[in-house]
């Protein structure tokens, strides 16, 4: 006996009302902000039930926060391995990585909204998503940068706050979806401290 | 805090009101040290100005104006700071501006705390309407650096971005690590912070001989 319609397993029709709860949030904070995005305005963007929301959340900070870490890992998933398919030469994975991560933020402008800027001051607890990603970013620039330069201990969390201030004002001038075009110059100023300093460099 | 003596003083209202308005910005910047934005209230903005609250409302309509007051004088006695140690060797080469500069904003939030926590974390973290200041406050520095700034060595290609990048990678350390609880240590990073800012200008080995001048 064949289902007149094709039946969906539960599992995934539930996982995808996640995913269309944590999309709807990312969308409203970017339109109009973490602040003024109200329950009803999810539920409705996603198309689901209250009880939907808040069988899968206790509130709009858990969404917001699920939404965020979402989005960030993904991106830094990303940003991993476009690094680790480019090969022995450092130059070269920090270029893979970086326009993997322009590439990323400018296909998901809400997202990269929400991470970048609304993070920053929605709540205690998503500020610290912020910072704690971008700590990530910088631990994956030092592991990736070539050793004994000589260069400060803290060159990579200077150089990757500086490309972090650039995009953000970038998606705060609405234009994200150029940000793959900042690849040579973000490359340049990453790249350039290092030149003539560490043997590997090239 | 200060506060002036209650009863019959022969203050003029006009003096009381300013230094109420002061304590009242002071006030907000130490809360603001203490238990970072949202948790900053009016009531503990008072107590910390040794002001009422009713007094508070006479000068500010809610906490974020008092906040921007704040963050606007707080912003100004960086960049005083700032400017005038550039200005002191106004006539020396580029890097010898840079070099003053950026010792004199390092030394400064080095010591006083809550200045660097309102200009290099709250001024970040305090909402939308916010964000144009704090953006207005660190692109007010860009000019500093990139004037008289020598080319690239050997005639590599400039980023256009590059003096804004520079600038706010230094902001973003110097806001983490106050984040992190470490502002009085700040005078630590000099050496980085200094050599960060001239390397994009000058290449490694001449960035490094500046900072090993020090």
């Amino acid at each position: 006996m064949k289902p007149t319609r094709p039946v969906l397993p539960k599992e995934f029709v539930a996982a995808r009302k996640r995913r269309r709860i944590m999309d709807a949030i990312a969308e409203l904070s970017a339109e109009q902000g973490y602040e003024a995005t109200k329950i009803g305005d999810i539920v409705r963007r996603a198309g689901v039930a209250r009880k939907t929301l808040y069988d899968n959340f206790e509130g709009k900070e858990e969404v917001f926060l699920a939404a965020i870490d979402s989005a960030l890992e993904e991106t830094l998933g990303q940003v991993e391995e476009a690094c680790a398919a480019a090969g022995d030469e450092w130059s070269d994975r920090l270029e893979a990585g970086l326009a993997a991560l322009l590439d990323n933020l400018a296909e998901h402008p809400a997202e990269a909204r929400m991470c970048m800027i609304d993070a920053l001051s929605a709540t205690p607890a998503s500020g610290a998503r912020y910072d704690d990603a971008l700590h990530r970013f910088v631990e994956m620039m030092r592991r990736n940068a070539p050793r004994d330069t000589g260069l400060p201990e803290t060159i990579e969390d200077t150089l990757a706050g500086g490309i972090a201030w650039i995009l953000s004002q970038q998606i705060r001038r609405g234009e994200v979806e150029q940000a793959p075009d900042l690849l040579p110059e973000l490359l340049e100023f990453a790249i350039s401290p290092y030149r003539g300093v560490g043997k590997s460099v090239k | 805090m200060e506060r002036l003596p209650r009863g019959r003083h022969g203050l003029s209202p006009e003096f009381v009101a300013r230094n109420q308005r002061e304590r009242l910005i002071t006030g907000l910047t130490q809360a603001l040290d203490e238990v970072g934005y949202q948790k900053t209230t009016v009531s503990l903005i008072g107590q910390r100005a040794a002001v009422s609250k009713s007094d508070f409302y006479k000068h500010f309509e809610s906490k974020d104006a008092c906040f921007f007051a704040a963050y606007e004088v707080a912003v100004e006695r960086v960049r005083e700071r700032v400017t005038g140690a550039c200005a002191a060797v106004a006539d020396g080469p580029w890097a010898m501006r840079v070099r003053e500069g950026i010792v004199a904003l390092v030394m400064l939030f080095a010591g006083d705390p809550a200045l660097a926590t309102i200009t290099l974390v709250e001024g970040l973290r305090a909402g939308p309407s916010m964000y144009d200041r704090y953006q207005a406050a660190v692109d007010s520095f860009v000019p500093l650096l990139r004037e008289g700034a020598p080319a690239a060595p050997d005639g590599a290609r400039v980023p256009a971005a590059r003096d804004e990048a520079v600038v706010g990678g230094i902001a973003s350390l110097l806001g983490r690590r106050v984040l992190a609880g470490e502002a009085e240590r700040l005078d630590e990073l000099l050496p980085d912070v200094l050599e960060f800012a001239l390397l994009p200008y000058l290449g490694a080995s001449e960035a490094r001989r500046i900072v090993s001048a020090e």
